[in-house]
């Protein structure tokens, strides 16, 4: 155990001291945020700022003034659709669209045909739908007109219904939830797990070709047993992550406590800021907002998120981080590497992929299944945590990721021990499969 | 009191056999030479010593005792394939070594400081090791090896990358230590360059143990009753003495290797040879290990 230990200091101390983990740890709540915005704000202000043309060809007359896509100016002309079709590149448009002269004198025809679009690139498919939307309600409109019903019982018509979920809990409260924000911490720490496996798996698999390549590791296994270097050296890197994450919580926790209290109204330090520029009202709303999304945070069940969360974060990098020691162990330099990441990046990929259709239907069968699976249930089963899971799934999966990553370490272990002294072999499954079963 | 016993050591692979019932006995205070050429089993059985692979069949004796993780600390080991951190600072770099191998951190600190002085690199120890020569890491190297006291220093290929001024240093440091009580066990397939050095050897070929015991008494046994002898005058062969091999020396000296017919002694060779020719030298030829283990390969061969 004192061996392990003295393994996960070295592990530990030799990252934590370095600048770039200072910097990566520091940085990151602030930067990501920041590039979030700034990808928000330049692909709005993209959008805002391009003024493309579109020339409208309509021999119905229907449709004057209707179209609003943003980012494109609209021009109405007249003429014919081949000559037209010829020229509005040379004018410097950047579509044509063409509306045929339309029936609508039967109320029964609902399957309008003959619309045309006309590019020299494809327009994206928010473009394409705006179009669509656009010409249908235009249509729809004219033909409740037909009908016999005028514009104000037309827009008394519409209606906007609200659906507020709620989630019994086992006490038989209801309790407001928010889908939206079960999306969004599902997704959150679906992905951060995602992340660590990658950043401090590979990490792992360095430390370990690092000590091979620097021809240490026989001093090393002299004074350690090689399972005790290599579990130090996953726990000590384990305990890097886990510093970065808490660091991480904290400053966020932090930063948006203080954005909170700033919106929610500090008044005071408010309306000074403001020199009573901002109406009362508005001030009111904000408070409202905060006091909104404080609430919403209040449904969730923060605690058995941050415990599970923890737990799958644990498992999931005991898992994969000595699969990862075990590769960095057979081989000698990083490109032999690749071709036995191969199978370990390929669940994780997969989990991350899966986690989009997950958080769609988070009790749906395919959920089920691979929320169980020890190499796929740390980020599954986070995506679903928010949405509510019945205790016996989550129970098994913690019961099965368990057994995967000890099974993975003993595995590892295994191909190890032998690995670390192994130089020069043109390394294979096969091979791999012999360390493994080989005595030492 | 051997230190160190190996009875029967058996090591099989799945291809093949790296040892091959080996038993070796190594004296207390001796300097030991486990020689043979690359691929005969030394690593393996080194490997098996330092309890980083196990044997198939056969014990290993530290002082009597059966081999067991506490003796990690009796153990200083140098291995062939050796380096350090390079991003890690030659003290922090020390003192994890001492401490994995169980000394406490003040004596750990203690004891480096007094080796970094003693090898002069005392200035270097906040230095990262990638920013160190090549003769300043293997002092280090040599320095994480006998930290924590080894009473059985093992070195594998000690003397292969050193420079022949860091090699002599060493050989006098690990003399040093041998008077002060420790034992070491040289491992090489250079036979000549530690020849000189062992007091004990084993001959290890093919994974199995040809010969071993105190050297002098096996370069005695292996002698051929031969003598180099430098003369004036004509030499032939005679009733005690053959003549094998005949030269023309410099400054009017002849040179001739001969034997012993029936084994006498070299005063009563010397004694037929005195009344035929004028004797400048007369020396014994010993053969040198690497000759006695050629000699016995070859002979096994034929």
């Amino acid at each position: 155990m004192k061996q392990i230990f003295l393994v996960l200091k070295r592990e530990y101390l030799t990252r934590v001291k370095k600048k770039s983990f200072l910097l990566a740890t520091l940085l990151t709540p602030l930067v990501l945020p920041t590039i979030i915005f700034a990808i928000v704000y330049f692909s709005t202000k993209d959008k805002d700022s391009r003024h493309d043309e579109i020339l409208v060809l309509d021999e119905s007359g229907y449709f004057s003034e209707v179209f609003d896509a943003s980012g494109y100016d609209f021009t109405y002309v007249t003429g014919d659709l081949e000559e037209r079709k010829k020229t509005f590149q040379t004018e410097g448009a950047f579509g044509l669209l063409y509306i045929p002269s339309l029936d609508l004198s039967d109320i029964s025809v609902t399957r309008f045909e003959g619309f045309q679009f006309y590019s020299e690139t494809n327009p994206s498919i928010r473009t394409m739908e705006r179009l669509e939307r656009s010409i249908e309600t235009r249509l729809e409109d004219l033909k409740l007109q037909r009908s016999g019903l005028d514009q104000d019982i037309i827009s008394k018509l519409q209606v906007n219904a609200n659906l507020t979920t709620y989630n019994i809990t086992e006490e038989g409260e209801a309790k407001e939830s928010n889908s939206g924000l079960s999306f969004a911490i599902g997704y959150g720490t679906g992905f951060l797990i995602y992340m660590f496996i990658f950043v401090y798996g590979s990490q792992i698999m360095q430390s370990v070709l690092d000590e091979k390549t620097s021809r240490i590791v026989e001093v090393i296994v002299s004074s350690v047993r090689p399972f005790q270097l290599m579990m130090g050296k996953v726990l000590g890197v384990g305990a890097v992550g886990f510093t970065q994450l808490l660091i991480w919580i904290v400053l966020i926790a932090t930063l948006s406590t203080v954005g909170l209290g700033i919106l929610a109204g500090n008044s005071d330090v408010l309306m000074e800021a403001a020199s009573q520029q901002v109406p009362q009202e508005a001030l009111t709303q904000q408070q409202e907002m905060a006091a909104k999304i404080t609430a919403m945070i209040a449904t969730v069940p923060v605690t058995k998120i941050l415990l599970c969360f923890l737990f799958y974060f644990l498992g999931a990098y005991f898992l994969y981080g000595a699969l990862y020691a075990a590769v960095g162990s057979a081989v000698d330099s990083l490109q032999d590497a690749q071709q036995f990441m191969f199978p370990i990046v390929i669940p994780i990929i997969a989990s991350i992929m899966a986690m989009f259709f997950v958080l769609d239907d988070p009790n749906g069968g395919m959920a089920i299944t691979l929320s169980l699976i020890p190499f796929t249930s740390p980020i599954i089963m986070m995506a679903r945590i928010p949405f509510g899971v019945p205790d016996w799934q989550l129970a098994l999966s913690m019961v099965l990721l368990i057994a995967g990553f000890v099974g993975a370490i003993y595995v590892a272990g295994r191909i190890y021990r032998i690995g670390i002294l192994m130089y020069g072999v043109k390394v294979n499954w096969k091979i791999m499969k012999k360390w493994f079963t080989m005595k030492v | 009191m051997n230190i160190l016993e190996a009875n029967h050591v058996t090591k099989r692979y799945a291809e093949h056999t790296a040892l091959n019932d080996v038993s070796i006995s190594i004296p207390k205070q001796s300097i030991f030479g486990l020689l043979g050429p690359n691929g005969a089993g030394k690593t393996t059985l080194i490997r098996i010593v330092n309890q980083i692979i196990m044997a198939d069949e056969g014990q290993v004796l530290i002082n009597g005792e059966k081999l067991e993780p506490k003796h990690i600390g009796v153990i200083g080991y140098l291995p062939e394939e050796r380096g350090l951190y390079k991003k890690m600072k030659v003290g922090e770099q020390l003192l994890y070594l001492a401490q994995l191998k169980g000394l406490s951190t003040p004596e750990a600190k203690r004891r480096i400081k007094f080796w970094l002085d003693k090898l002069g690199l005392y200035d270097w120890a906040g230095k990262k090791v990638e920013d160190l020569s090549k003769g300043m890491a293997q002092k280090i190297q040599f320095i994480a090896t006998v930290l924590h006291e080894p009473q059985l220093l093992i070195l594998d290929e000690p003397f292969s990358g050193f420079d022949p001024v860091n090699a002599n240093l060493i050989k006098d440091e690990i003399f040093e230590l041998r008077e002060k009580g420790a034992t070491v066990i040289f491992s090489t397939h250079r036979m000549e360059s530690v020849e000189q050095l062992c007091d004990h050897i084993a001959l290890i070929n093919k994974s199995q143990k040809i010969l071993d015991g105190p050297k002098n008494d096996i370069r005695n046994s292996y002698k051929l009753n031969q003598y180099e002898v430098t003369f004036k005058g004509t030499l032939q062969s005679g009733v005690s003495l053959s003549v094998l091999k005949e030269e023309v020396s410099d400054m009017g000296l002849n040179k001739a290797i001969i034997e012993s017919k029936n084994g006498e002694s070299p005063n009563e060779l010397l004694k037929e040879l005195i009344n035929k020719i004028e004797v400048h030298s007369f020396v014994e030829i010993i053969p040198s290990i690497n000759d006695i283990f050629i000699n016995i390969v070859k002979g096994g061969q034929s």
